[in-house]
């Protein structure tokens, strides 16, 4: 262990495996760290009716970035983390993490690239065993990918503990000892435990008070500062995924309908479904709020076992064109400025008002 | 204390309920006095525990074992909820006070008919008429934006999605024409876009109808949108009471600051780190001594840690509970240079430091100066 002239950053990689020197380490944007081909997940319910929880999804993350994942429950975001970390194989397209086509990967070679990908969950009471001591669900990866063990491995959850901000000697305690927050920061212990290049964040604030979802998100926020973290982010809460991502994507029904940076976003939009999203977020300011023009859609997010033909939005938006091109085609998602992506006939008229 | 000069319909007076568990007694709420004026929206926010629910339920006198209100009275035009019989009150709840709960799916029946249970809702008092309880169940229901409302009513709950779930239950809190609804949480499990929705029903249904509502929430925009006046609990208390203007633009009380400030804002035009507030509620089994919110207080001063601060005036209609109050701390204590950007500071990874040394800079009172926290 060599001296540094910050201990404490020193402690916290002592106990870390071995990670690249800081020279190559790539900068956003840099190349993409997770490539999603034309990703496809369906679930066959029942006799014949298939539910098409994602049909069709490509974006790529950049090594170091946050990307937010928004859209309505039911729109398949939950679906595509799951088909993202391979949790669940997808039924059709590829999913590349590094070069390596981890939809190709079987067994052992597969588990071995889980290493570099994690997960944090939404519910801080459901994932976590409360049969378990903290220090054992933090410490499970380390054992199971045969990291560390004895003396270094109590040294590495112990430093785990104290980089999420919990006291290293609750090791020994059970989760229902904590509350919600800190629990959360038990699940992001164990999401780091294996230095992860990849974390996705399902929900990761939605459960949580208000003064304790800017603690969790700030600990997010210095955590990928500090090792070097890319986040997919995925929130129904705008807000939150305004703040944290530098790029968002918005999700309806199965596709991805619009991906832009997220400053970019809040200007002006391509879609009119993230119009309409954007102009439903409540605003903690009174003036702001009696100035609100919501875009109403008409009905219900429609099932996905039967989508609407053509463009999947068209049963609810305002400016669809029914019966028409919006019924009848559907749209690609293109390229209608220098990064931004929208997948709609009309996004110039979006763009410019939809009034 | 209020700035309004109609009568209040609903009077709560020192309202302090307890929970008596094997651990000893939560104090949930604790002396909460307010007004609710006829056709007024209010708002009362805070975190999960501070009492707002609890205070919801106090005054339908629907408290769940082992809890029970232990003080103080609620005056409903000049009647005391707390003192009637059960009898009275069950007449009174839902026909005169009624309330929409967080989740409408547990607070619907999953083997009656929606229509049917908009019904019953009115056939359980006798404020409507029977021959008309049929077509107005249906006007309700159209009204809360139904579509379809006329074959929608023979399905069961299951068949209805959360946002019309949500919809079904303002529909059966409205049949017997309250004077009062109160609502809990009412789109914290729904979608922004129904959210949005359901917010300006009952944005329109206080305009057209007159109903007075008590909106309770963690949500500060969504109170922002709706309420003209707002109530912020902590630990089971009142902290700070005012117009909504008065709360959003000039909080005056630390928590109510720190809370606006810990939000991050999707109207935001460019990114600044989040201003969390540290450690956690306290544990109303035994609460700190003095202000509750101590502990976490950036400009707590000696006597914090000592004396419990009253409600007292700090503009026109506009009170709080604290003895710097927010003014003082912007022209003594540097409130407005408050930014701590240090990696660390905010999120707890920096393993803190006890606390505990009240008055840290100077004998003079003035207690903790910002830099104080910026413990390492």
């Amino acid at each position: 262990m060599a001296t540094a002239s910050r201990p404490r950053r020193k402690t916290v990689t002592s106990a870390l495996p071995a990670r690249p020197p800081e020279g190559t380490r790539p900068e956003p944007p840099g190349e993409p760290l997770l490539r999603a081909v034309d990703v496809v997940k369906h679930f066959n319910v029942g006799v014949g009716a298939v539910c098409r929880a994602v049909d069709g999804v490509s974006f790529e993350i950049r090594a170091g970035e946050t990307v937010g994942l928004v859209g309505e429950s039911g729109c398949g975001k939950s679906t595509l983390a799951r088909v993202l970390t391979q949790l669940t194989p997808p039924t059709s397209g590829r999913v590349i993490f590094e070069g390596v086509e981890l939809t190709g990967l079987r067994g052992e070679s597969l588990r071995q690239q889980r290493k570099h990908l994690q997960m944090i969950f939404q519910d801080p009471f459901a994932s976590l065993d409360p049969r378990m001591t903290v220090g054992d669900i933090i410490a499970e990866p380390l054992t199971n990918f045969k990291v560390m063990r004895g003396k270094a491995k109590d040294a590495r959850v112990q430093e785990l503990l104290r980089v999420v901000g919990l006291n290293p000697y609750f090791n020994n305690r059970y989760p229902h000892e904590f509350s919600g927050g800190q629990r959360q920061r038990i699940g992001i212990a164990r999401a780091l435990a294996l230095n992860p290049k990849l974390i996705v964040c399902d929900e990761p604030v939605s459960a949580l008070d208000v003064s304790i979802q800017a603690q969790i998100i700030n600990l997010l926020e210095d955590l990928q500062a500090e090792f070097h973290l890319t986040y997919l982010f995925i929130a129904h809460d705008l807000s939150v995924v305004r703040h944290i991502s530098q790029r968002v994507l918005v999700m309806y029904l199965g596709k991805i309908v619009e991906i832009a940076p997220s400053d970019d976003l809040y200007t002006n939009q391509y879609h009119p479904y993230t119009k309409a999203l954007l102009s439903a977020v409540p605003v903690p300011d009174p003036r702001v709020e009696s100035q609100r023009r919501l875009v109403e859609l008409s009905g219900e997010i429609p099932s996905p076992l039967h989508p609407p033909s053509g463009c999947r939005f068209h049963t609810r938006c305002p400016i669809a064109q029914v019966p028409g091109v919006c019924s009848e085609d559907e749209p690609p998602l293109e390229e209608k400025a220098v990064g931004r992506f929208a997948a709609c006939h009309f996004s110039a008229r979006v763009r410019t008002g939809l009034d | 204390m209020t700035g309004f000069v109609s009568d209040p319909v609903l009077e709560v007076r020192e309202l302090s309920t307890s929970f008596f568990t094997d651990d000893g007694e939560v104090k949930a709420v604790r002396d909460v006095s307010f007004d609710l004026a006829a056709g007024e929206t209010l708002g009362i926010v805070g975190e999960s525990g501070c009492g707002k629910s609890v205070t919801a339920l106090s005054i339908l006198g629907l408290v769940p074992r082992p809890g029970r209100v232990v003080a103080g009275e609620i005056l409903f035009k000049g009647r005391d909820l707390l003192s009637i019989g059960r009898e009275e009150l069950r007449q009174i709840r839902g026909r005169d006070i009624a309330m929409i709960f967080q989740d409408p799916l547990s607070s619907l029946n999953p083997v009656h008919r929606i229509g049917f249970q908009v019904e019953e809702a009115m056939r359980a008092h006798d404020k409507v008429a029977p021959s008309e309880v049929r077509p107005r169940a249906l006007d309700l229901l159209r009204r809360v934006q139904v579509p379809d409302a006329s074959r929608r009513m023979r399905n069961y709950p299951h068949q209805f999605s959360g946002g019309m779930r949500q919809r079904v239950m303002i529909a059966m809190g409205l049949s017997n024409r309250p004077e009062i609804l109160i609502a809990d949480e009412p789109t914290t499990a729904l979608d922004v876009t129904v959210q949005a929705q359901i917010l300006q029903l009952l944005r329109d249904l206080n305009r057209d109808l007159g109903t007075s509502i008590i909106l309770i929430t963690h949500n500060l925009g969504v109170v922002a949108g709706l309420c003209k006046r707002v109530i912020v609990m902590y630990a089971g208390e009142i902290v700070e009471e005012g117009s909504t203007e008065q709360i959003f633009d000039s909080p005056q009380h630390p928590y109510t600051w720190a809370l606006l400030r810990s939000l991050p804002r999707v109207d935001a035009d460019r990114h600044e780190r989040l201003r969390s507030i540290e450690g956690l509620p306290p544990d109303l089994i035994a609460p700190p001594q003095g202000c509750k919110f101590n502990p976490r207080c950036p400009f707590r001063l000696e006597r914090c840690f000592s004396e419990d601060p009253e409600l007292e005036p700090v503009g026109d209609g506009h009170v709080a509970a604290c003895w710097v109050t927010m003014k003082r701390a912007y022209a003594e204590m540097g409130a407005g240079s408050l930014v701590d950007t240090r990696p660390g500071a905010a999120s707890g990874v920096r393993p803190p430091i006890a606390p505990e040394t009240p008055g840290l800079s100077g004998a003079d009172g003035h207690g903790l100066a910002p830099e104080a926290q910026d413990r390492d």
